[in-house]
């Protein structure tokens, strides 16, 4: 599973910028960020709150559009990629759909792109299989708890099969255990789908067990302060949290987060 | 957390075009109305088709409408006001040209020019009835009917048994529709203003109860807890807690009882009054066909009305010390 | 969810139905207590004007004027046997045109009508709102500011002007109705379209929705619970509307033209039978519409 592939980079940022007007003045929130994604990469976006790490993932997914610098999307606009349909993008809140269940909740991309209405059940049971979920089909969202609404919501975000996930710290309302089983569950995801990930965390333990690279960011402007590859063994489970590897990389992310700072 | 909704982008605001498009619509539609007065006034032959003012109106309608369009964009002060203003004065206008061109008979529909003249002309009857309607009978009425729900909110959350007993109730009785009530009220009480005022505060008790209760009870637990963990007094308790955690409801349920108040108190005076009232002048002038009377009268209704709505809505602000 | 009471910190469905269980017993009480007051309430309530009956020399066939209080003929509060009687008189049998069980009919049936057209004015309203801003920005403060005006004034004049117009019948009074009814189901549900959450109108975007998805899939379906809100608020408003318009047309079934004609002929029975119905009518109303709220939203949590 190590992408030495010479293929092109299915995410690539040139010098990209973001600044939001405010009152009295303007934010910074990107400052010339320079990335390349490869296909099937697992990368985290890490860093301090209000580093710019859901502005990239939003100028990723054509949420906002960039005030200065370039970026491309499977070869094409982030615009076109989205027309495309090439992502799903997992947001910070399950922003599940309180009047329909659990089966039809993961439908919705379905619907909304006009897929054949025959498969459309057959792949959204798959889609809660993969996230545990097949016993929920019929429940409501109000009837599940948090961990479990966020997993329907990556089910949702995976129905429609886009190559490319865009996740925004989507486990950071979550307690500690569930959001290791969480954790568990996606690499397996990752595994097996071969999907490429854009993963925001803030937590630096979580960048280190999933990624194969973890971008650094830091605030005031926002940028990019380092990429720190990870070689840990694939597949993981919790023996990697035991690798000495694993501190090393933590220490180094963490030495890159304070460079940040001071 | 940037979760604000995507913005696409919008042609700039064009302000000037805006303020030009309006001048134009507004001096269209004012030179449309006098000449529609003066053709009225020198010609005494039939008069002309209405279709071709129809037209004119309508387009200069539609300059109007894109001048508002363009004058709202952007988040400037002038942007939020001035688009109510010039709606506000392109129907006036348009309606007084259309009244005049299709000569709709001033008894049937009267133009905006003809119920300011009525207004000034019965100033002094709309001021009395006004009198008779909002100070004593839904003033009145809602003070009274206020004061009683506070009263029996603070029994029932003090006595479960009330609680449980009577407010259900209450619940059920505020979706009795009150012009059941005004015919049986007037013959109990009486032709004069205090059967009004009776109904009014009937009105009126009933939001303010359910309303006052559920927010003496909306008090968070955990503050109950606090207080208990200094051993508070149930009076501190009460001041300390319920009372404000309670009062955002209460407000909540003055501002609705507010306009309320008014319009109940018109509608009850449909079924009888000794003579006065905005609700028996409306009902007395549609009889004989005097709608510029009656559109008068509404008139002064709806600025009494929303004058007192903003009066609880200030007072409520000051009370809270917060923007509602 | 409802409030919890603070002794009862368990909210949810379970502790409400018990709840609603356990108020029985008070309300059967209340409700014991209300019919003891009612005889001496009539009886210091009719006596005056008894009194005054005696005095003119009219013959009720009883002696002293709290004898009278449950004999007269327009008495200030019925006798319970009064009350009975004019209930039996205006109930059976209850197709007669001239009972209250069919006029209630009638007046229910223009009201639905009313807020049925009232529902579809408001959404329409309620969606320009929400597509143009320079729509909202000229006319929502005066659609907010209609609402403290006393809109059910201008049923009687309006009533007057249909009938000027040849629309009669059923109709003129559902319009009124309905005229009454939209501004509040208009601001509710123009709430309701706006309530989706940022994230969910971003997420129908990287799906690439169009318009009428987002519209469809997600604010219709987001407005509901507002509409049916909004709604009950305009049941009550717009049945009062019906009632005002049948009083002020020429109207031959309805409530209101029951309540117009028993306050000219000053019987007082019927009009508090009338009350009484009208009463029901109300409630049941706002009950219909809970109930419909209730299979339509069918996914939000019981309470
Ligand atoms: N729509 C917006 N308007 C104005 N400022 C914004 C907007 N979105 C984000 N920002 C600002 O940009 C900066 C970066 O925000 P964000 O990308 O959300 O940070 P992070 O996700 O890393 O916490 C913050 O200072 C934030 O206040
Ligand atoms: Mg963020």
């Amino acid at each position: 599973m190590t992408q030495v592939s010479s293929t092109r980079p299915i995410v690539s940022v040139r010098d990209l910028g973001m600044v939001f007007p405010v009152p009295g003045g303007q934010t910074v929130a990107l400052q010339d960020a320079n990335l390349e994604i490869m296909p099937g990469e697992f990368i985290s976006l890490i860093g301090p709150s209000g580093c710019g790490k859901t502005t990239l993932l939003r100028l990723m997914a054509d949420l906002v559009r960039p005030t200065s610098g370039s970026l491309s999307v499977n070869g094409e606009t982030p615009d076109a990629a989205r027309q495309k349909r090439a992502y799903g993008y997992v947001f910070q809140a399950p922003a599940l759909m309180d009047w329909r269940n659990v089966l039809s909740n993961v439908k919705l991309p379905l619907e909304v792109m006009n897929l054949p209405r025959e498969g459309r059940d057959a792949r959204a049971r798959e889609m809660l299989k993969l996230v545990g979920l097949e016993k929920f089909e019929r429940s409501y969202p109000w009837q599940l708890s948090g961990g479990m609404q966020q997993r329907v919501s990556i089910a949702r975000a995976l129905a429609f099969d886009p190559p490319l996930l865009f996740m925004d710290e989507p486990f950071g309302a979550l307690d500690e255990i569930t959001r290791e089983n969480l954790n568990l569950e996606l690499l397996r995801l990752w595994r097996e789908t071969g999907k490429t990930v854009v993963f925001v965390t803030h937590s630096i333990s979580e960048a280190v067990f999933l990624s194969t690279r973890v971008v650094v960011m830091t605030a005031r402007p926002g940028k990019i302060e380092g990429v720190v590859n990870i070689d840990l063994p694939h597949p993981r489970g919790e023996d990697s949290r035991e690798d000495p590897r694993f501190f090393q990389y933590a220490t180094e992310i963490r030495e890159l987060l304070k460079k940040g700072h001071a | 957390m940037a979760t604000r909704a995507v913005s696409l982008p919008v042609a700039g605001p064009r302000p000037t075009l805006g303020v030009a498009l309006l001048t134009v619509a507004t001096l269209g539609l004012l030179g449309l109305c006098v000449l529609l007065a003066r053709l009225a006034q020198s010609s005494a032959q039939a008069p002309v088709a209405g279709w071709p003012w129809l037209l004119g109106v309508a387009a200069l309608f539609v300059v109007g409408a894109a001048g508002v369009r363009q004058v709202a964009q952007g988040e400037s002060r002038a942007a939020k006001i001035v688009p109510a203003a010039a709606a506000l004065v392109l129907f006036l206008l348009s309606a007084e040209a259309l009244l005049r061109a299709y000569n709709v008979p001033t008894g049937l529909i009267p133009t905006p020019t003809h119920i300011a003249q009525a207004l000034w002309a019965a100033r002094t009857v709309l001021l009395l009835d006004a009198y008779y309607t909002f100070v004593l009978e839904a003033l009145l009425g809602f003070v009274i009917g206020a004061l009683l729900g506070l009263a029996l909110a603070l029994l029932a959350v003090r006595f479960r048994f009330l609680e449980r007993g009577v407010l259900p109730y209450a619940a059920l009785l505020s979706s009795v529709p009150i012009v059941a009530l005004a015919p049986v009220v007037i013959k109990a009480v009486g032709l004069g203003w205090s059967s009004k005022t009776v109904i009014v505060a009937i009105t009126v008790l009933f939001p303010v109860v359910i309303n006052a209760v559920h927010g003496l009870q909306s008090a968070s637990p955990l503050y109950l807890d606090l207080m208990h963990s200094y051993a508070a007094s149930p009076v501190q308790t009460f001041r300390e807690v319920r009372w404000p955690a309670a009062l955002p409801f209460i407000f909540t349920a003055l501002r609705v009882s507010s306009t309320l108040a008014l319009i109940n108190a018109i509608v009850a005076e449909f079924f009888g009054t000794e003579g006065h009232g905005l609700g028996f002048r409306i009902q007395i002038e549609v009889g004989r066909f005097g709608l510029d009377i009656v559109w008068a009268a509404i008139v002064v209704a709806s600025v009494i009305g929303i004058t007192f709505y903003l009066l609880i809505q200030l007072l409520e602000q000051r009370t809270l010390h917060r923007r509602v | 969810m409802t409030t919890a009471a603070p002794d009862s910190p368990l909210a949810a469905a379970p502790a409400s139905r018990s709840r609603r269980a356990s108020n029985a017993g008070p309300m059967l009480a209340v409700a014991a207590l209300a019919l003891l007051l009612y005889w001496p309430v009539m009886l210091l309530a009719n006596r005056g004007v008894a009194q005054r009956a005696l005095d003119s020399g009219a013959d009720l066939g009883c002696k002293t004027a709290l004898a009278c209080a449950t004999q007269l003929r327009n008495p200030v509060i019925p006798a319970p046997g009064q009350f009975l009687e004019g209930f039996r008189a205006l109930t059976i049998p209850p197709t007669a045109p001239t009972s209250a069980p069919y006029n209630m009919l009638v007046t229910g049936g223009e009201t639905l009508l009313g807020l049925s057209l009232a529902s579809l004015l408001g959404l329409i309203l309620a969606t320009l709102l929400v597509r143009s801003r320079s729509f909202e920005r000229a006319t929502l403060p005066w659609l907010i500011a209609s609402q403290t005006v006393p809109i059910v004034a201008i049923a009687p004049m309006l009533a007057v002007l249909l009938g000027q117009y040849g629309v009669q019948g059923f109709l003129p009074k559902a319009i009124i109705a309905a005229y009454i009814a939209f501004f509040p189901v208009a601001i509710g549900m123009a709430q309701g379209l706006r309530s989706p959450d940022p994230l969910q109108l971003d997420l129908m975007r990287t799906y690439r929705a169009s318009p009428g998805q987002v519209f469809g899939l997600l604010r219709l379906p987001a407005s509901l619970p507002y509409l049916f809100t909004s709604l009950k608020v305009a049941a009550t408003a717009a049945l009062v509307g019906s009632i005002v318009a049948e009083i002020s047309t020429i109207s031959f079934s309805g409530l209101g033209k029951m309540l117009a004609e028993n306050s000219r002929a000053s019987d007082t029975v019927a009009l508090w039978v009338i009350m009484v119905y009208s009463a029901v009518l109300g409630i049941a109303l706002v009950a219909l519409i809970g109930w419909l709220e209730k299979g339509v939203t069918r996914w939000r949590p019981a309470r």
